[in-house]
């Protein structure tokens, strides 16, 4: 699914420049659930950009889905950030004053999907993560745990090749980042792949593999032993 | 996102801030607005002077000498000169007569009336358009039996006689060395005229009688003062005129000495139009003036917007927006509100002439043209003053914009 072979990030400021990846190698192989951690300043937030096609690596070679990402222009990226890849962002970057039908029909928009269809697809989306009775509802009036599960219906419209969280939990109490990852895992099971990042332990326990981020390099890559398996129940409201 | 999807998004944009987008409107809504209002005006205004010099009559001319140069006897013109003009430009004009008019006056129960008489004959009516109300007009019997009738207005007769049936009753005109008695014949509309009211002058009244009789009264030879025509319709009158005077010049042997005037309702026409078209292009370009201001105003709160969605514009980036996606969101966004203050200032302008109009006494006249103008201009003041800032925001590096606060 995701082949990285020596990527490296160069930030250049002026005279100074930072290297933020010193070519790191990855892989990760279909319905995987990956953590990515490491302290901040490790890369992995670069490296999490770089994964999403929101920023080119300045060396070394990134396949998604069969894509040499390395190789498109700007506008290709964007259709592949529509179609192969699903956002989870910490604060939700949800549009504020529309509703949570309409956010999530918003990739599909811009993938060209006719109208019904979308809204089909959308109620389709948001029951699988238990808002199917808060369609109306906009970002404004939902708590943080159901607005993280709006995000994360909208990063499935389009059935992507992966899901991409960046520290989902972030800005959840306990209970809710429990349900965003109980989320997960049932996606997962239903053959979602996912990459996560997150700098909590307990959080990347819940997944199946860590890699861990040090210094722009990987210094860890290792399976979950005992993997925290969260029962779907908590899911349902 | 087609397009639809996109006027959308921008309506939705455009509610949530009414007020701001109302003010924004504000300056495209003035500039339209005005600029409706004037060209309306001058348009009208325009049509105002065309219908008076149509009631004028457009084809009129004269040829008269010329009181600058030194005049000899031979340059004199003549009777036989008309008739000459007739047996060589015969096809060119409806109507030519000698140029005769006396101001006499004329006594009523309680004042004086001053007139003008005016020599005419049964084509006259070509080179002066009248309303004939009652009775009949001059003709060629009346002319060539130099008889003493006259066709008056109906004002005229109402100041004189205070009723208007009043064919048949004889009129004595003073004309200071004689008194002449005329019968009256016919009765005719007193003319309606904007640009004579607007000159505020009296209008003396105009008494048309026989140009024989008129010639006889004054004890005219061969000798005339000028000759009036009205050149038909389709002729070009100027290069007409010249040819005339060609031939007068040729008969009195004078050639190329100047000694022959002409003027023609078509060239003042020309020259009236010119300054009103000046007048209206300046007024123009003062109220295009404030188009452009308004335009600036979209631009200013364009990029405002621009800044306070950093972050809408990096998540819409993030899940998949293409360059062009944002470009045309924000363009249409602006293009909206132009377009909307557009159709506002478009009403209010054409709102604002009429009244003026009224106002004015000018026919107020909204051509399809110009609103399609304004139109195309506010929409193209969107276009002008959105793409800097639609094009900023579909620049916007994804990840500065999420991260954007």
């Amino acid at each position: 699914m995701i082949k990285i072979e020596n990527l490296k990030k160069i930030y250049k400021n002026g005279s100074i420049s930072v290297e933020a990846l010193k070519g790191a190698t990855i892989e990760v192989k279909p319905k995987e659930f990956v953590s990515i951690m490491g302290p901040s300043g490790s890369g992995k937030s670069t490296m999490m950009n770089i994964l999403g096609c929101l920023d080119k690596p300045s060396e070394g070679k990134y396949e998604l889905g069969g894509e040499k990402i390395e190789e498109l222009s700007d506008g290709e990226l964007a259709v592949i950030r529509n179609k192969k890849i699903g956002f989870v962002f910490q604060s939700f970057n949800l549009l504020p004053r529309i509703s949570t039908l309409k956010n999530v029909e918003l990739p599909m928009i811009y993938a060209g999907v006719p109208p019904k269809e979308r809204h089909k697809r959308a109620i389709e989306a948001l029951e699988r993560v238990g808002l199917g009775d808060r369609i109306d509802h906009k970002s404004n009036e939902l708590s943080g745990g159901q607005r993280q599960r709006v995000a994360i219906a909208r990063s499935l419209v389009n059935n992507p090749d992966i899901i991409l969280a960046d520290e989902p939990t972030g800005n959840l109490d306990t209970k809710s980042g429990d349900e965003i990852m109980a989320i997960f895992q049932q996606l997962n099971n239903e053959g979602a792949t996912i990459v996560m990042v997150t700098h909590e332990p307990e959080i990347a326990a819940h997944t199946k593999r860590i890699i861990t981020f040090r210094d722009g390099e990987v210094v860890e890559d290792k399976l979950v032993e005992n993997q925290i398996i969260l029962g779907v129940s908590t899911v349902k409201e | 996102m087609n397009f639809l999807e996109s006027v959308q998004v921008a309506m939705n944009a455009i509610w949530v801030n009414k007020m701001r987008s109302l003010l924004t409107m504000l300056g495209i809504i003035i500039g339209i607005s005005s600029v409706i209002t004037v060209v309306t005006l001058g348009q009208g205004s325009q049509s105002a002077i065309d219908k008076e010099f149509e009631q004028f009559g457009t084809g009129r001319a004269y040829i008269g000498t010329n009181w600058r140069e030194t005049l000899t006897q031979k340059d004199y013109l003549t009777t036989s000169d008309i008739e000459a003009l007739k047996n060589a430009f015969g096809d060119k004009f409806d109507a030519i007569i000698q140029s005769l008019e006396e101001s006499g006056k004329i006594k009523s129960k309680n004042e004086i009336i001053k007139v003008s008489l005016v020599g005419g004959n049964e084509n006259y009516d070509k080179i002066e358009k009248v309303n004939m109300i009652n009775g009949r007009y001059l003709t060629n019997s009346d002319v060539k039996a130099k008889r003493s009738v006259a066709i008056i207005d109906n004002e005229t007769s109402m100041d004189i006689f205070g009723r208007s049936n009043v064919l048949g009753e004889n009129i004595m005109v003073d004309m200071g060395y004689t008194k002449t008695s005329f019968v009256i014949v016919g009765l005719y509309e007193e003319p309606k005229s904007n640009l004579g009211n607007m000159g505020g002058g009296e209008k003396t009244p105009k008494i048309f009688v026989p140009v024989s009789t008129l010639a006889k009264v004054r004890g005219m030879g061969e000798h005339i003062w000028g000759i009036d025509l009205s050149i038909k319709k389709g002729i070009d009158a100027n290069s007409t005129i010249e040819k005339m005077i060609k031939l007068l010049e040729r008969r009195h042997g004078n050639d190329g000495e100047n000694k022959y005037r002409s003027y023609t309702a078509e060239g003042e026409m020309e020259s009236v139009n010119k300054v009103t078209g000046v007048i209206t292009a300046v007024v123009s370009a003062i109220a295009a003036i404030s188009l452009v201001v308004g335009g600036i105003g979209v631009m200013n709160i364009m990029l405002v917007s621009v800044t306070e969605r950093t972050r809408e514009i990096g998540i819409r980036k993030a899940i998949g927006a293409k360059r062009k996606d944002i470009l045309l969101q924000f363009l249409v966004e602006s293009i909206i509100v132009s377009g909307i203050g557009g159709v506002i200032g478009t009403l209010l302008g054409i709102g604002i002439s009429i009244i003026i109009a009224n106002f004015i006494k000018i026919p107020p006249s909204v051509s399809i043209s110009t609103i399609a103008i304004a139109w195309i201009f506010s929409a193209g003041v969107g276009v002008f003053f959105g793409i800097y800032p639609a094009n900023k925001a579909s620049k916007l590096d994804p990840i500065e914009a999420l991260r954007y606060e």
